[in-house]
């Protein structure tokens, strides 16, 4: 599902985020990557999004050589993935149901498929009754779970989750975790970055641990330290 | 691209234009003040050289024959200026009307030609010239003919009358295009700040996997939505003014006096709408869009 292969990056102003990393996240893992904020897990991230390139080293993803695509060919690269932020982005002009649908018109999916999959989306999130709500009327939990089907509703094969519960209390955040599992034992590979050690340690799944861009451990079954 | 997400698009730029309604009321009072400003510009270019043409028709040119010359000889000058294709009309001055025309002149004085006749004046022919700037080379091609004694026109006055218009025509020219790019300039910012107030938005819609031009459309759409209702507001107080101006002008020139107004009169309203409108509409949406493809492109590289 994902493959770097000897990856560095380093931004223009001479910053280097990331070391020689190789990672290898196999269909239907759950992987947490751990680390400081600076420690590059964002920049993980947003080259795994081809968002920033790498500057040495290869990524694959889905089958995708994304040293080799062009510009034109990130989107059909991102649709295969799903993407969890902190802040939720949400389109907040729209309301709950037509933020989840917006991500099948991008995909020119059939409305047919549209009706369908939305409700089944919001279902699986627990936000039924809020779908002709605006984000402004929910909750941050709440806009969270609306951000997380819409990530799902295109059933993507990645889910990308970039400190999901960083702005949310504890109990809030176990719930969003819980959606996560949900959707992986689903068959869904699903990639969290988080530097919440709670979290982290009453999973009891894989581990990637990142300080100063390097990758300083890798356990299954593992925990925060 | 599919039929039914063109209509997405469509709709979705529509209900941007709606949800974002403050912006896009700034932009639209933009987009009306900028072609007001450049509709009053073209009305009154367009009115200097709507009495430029006038006032050019208005110098003659009057060819004198001899007073001597017998009537065939006239009559061979006469067909000469009939088949001259310079010349758009003339009029045949014959002895007996311009003996009575110094008569009137003379008025009181009338009984200084008690007892003389017409034989002394020559006949004279009026001409009104197609293109009035060739009166030079005109004059001197009859100043040439036997039997012609002199040839009278205003020089000095068509010259200017030439030169003026030709310099009106060019700085016209000139400031109606500075304007324009003032006003696209104008437009293109107040759609740019659109855009940026929605620069998080294009952010996500990038990440879910939107195509830059999925993204892009919308954005033209409001742009020249924008800019169709502006031209539309532009015309209407463009239309409503400018016939208000010309309605009082001929009210208050009739009053003043009767026999200025052949020389200086407004375009009606009606002979000119269908251009202004259209011009307005196209200008509309054209800086419309292309202002909001021009602001959108920079904030596309996420």
């Amino acid at each position: 599902m994902l493959e770097m292969a000897n990856v560095t990056k380093i931004y223009e102003n001479g910053t280097v985020a990331l070391k020689n990393i190789n990672l290898s996240v196999a269909k239907g893992e759950f992987v947490f990557i751990v680390g400081q904020s600076g420690s590059g897990k964002s920049t993980l991230l947003k080259l795994i999004l081809k968002e920033e390139d790498a500057t040495k080293g290869e990524i694959f993803v889905n089958g995708y050589q994304l040293s080799l695509i062009s510009r034109k060919t990130v989107p059909y690269l991102r649709r295969c993935m799903g993407f969890v932020f902190q802040d939720f982005r949400l389109l907040t002009g729209k309301t709950v149901y037509e933020n989840v649908a917006f991500a099948m018109n991008v995909t020119e999916a059939l409305p047919k498929e549209i009706r369908r999959q939305v409700p089944m989306a919001l279902a699986l999130v627990g936000l039924s009754k809020k779908a002709d709500a605006y984000p402004w009327q929910l909750s941050g939990g709440e806009q969270q779970r609306v951000a997380l089907a819409r990530s799902l509703v295109n059933n993507p094969k990645l889910i990308l989750a970039d400190e999901p519960t960083g702005n949310l209390d504890p109990e809030t955040s176990f719930e969003i975790i819980k959606i996560l599992k949900d959707v992986n034992a689903m068959g869904t590979t699903v990639i969290v970055a988080t530097h919440e050690k709670q979290i982290v340690n009453s999973m009891k799944m894989r581990v990637v641990a990142i300080d100063k861009g390097d990758i300083i451990r890798d356990q299954e079954k593992g925990s925060y330290t | 691209m599919k039929i039914r997400t063109v209509r997405k698009i469509i709709t979705e730029g529509l209900q941007n234009t709606y949800r974002n309604k403050l912006m896009t009321a700034a932009s639209i009072g933009t987009v009306a003040a900028a072609l007001v400003i450049f509709g009053i510009f073209w009305l009154l270019i367009q009115n200097f050289n709507y009495n430029l043409d006038i006032i050019r028709q208005q110098p003659e040119m009057v060819i004198y024959c001899n007073p001597e010359l017998e009537e065939t000889k006239v009559r061979q000058i006469e067909n000469s200026i009939k088949n001259n294709e310079k010349i758009e009309e003339y009029t045949r001055v014959s002895k007996k009307e311009a003996f009575d025309k110094v008569g009137e002149i003379l008025g009181d004085k009338k009984n200084l030609l008690e007892g003389m006749d017409e034989s002394f004046l020559p006949v004279s022919f009026v001409l009104k010239l197609r293109d009035p700037s060739e009166s030079g080379p005109v004059a001197a091609e009859y100043e040439k003919v036997a039997g012609i004694e002199k040839v009278d026109y205003a020089k000095g006055l068509i010259d200017f009358i030439t030169k003026l218009t030709n310099w009106i025509r060019i700085i016209s020219t000139v400031l109606l295009i500075i304007l324009l790019g003032v006003s696209v300039f104008i437009i293109s910012n107040t759609i740019k700040l659109t855009v940026y107030a929605r620069r998080k938005e294009i952010g996500i819609m990038q990440y879910i996997g939107a195509t830059d031009w999925y993204i892009r459309w919308p954005f033209i759409i409001e742009g020249a939505l924008i800019g169709l209702i502006g031209a539309i507001i532009s015309f209407l107080l463009v239309s409503y003014g400018y016939t208000a101006v010309v309605t009082k002008f001929n009210t208050d020139l009739d009053q003043i006096s009767t026999g200025f107004n052949n020389f200086l009169s407004l375009i009606e309203m009606r002979s000119i709408s269908a251009r202004i409108l259209s011009g307005y509409i196209i200008t509309g949406i054209i800086v419309g869009a292309a202002g909001s493809f021009l602001s959108i492109r920079k904030h596309l590289y996420v």
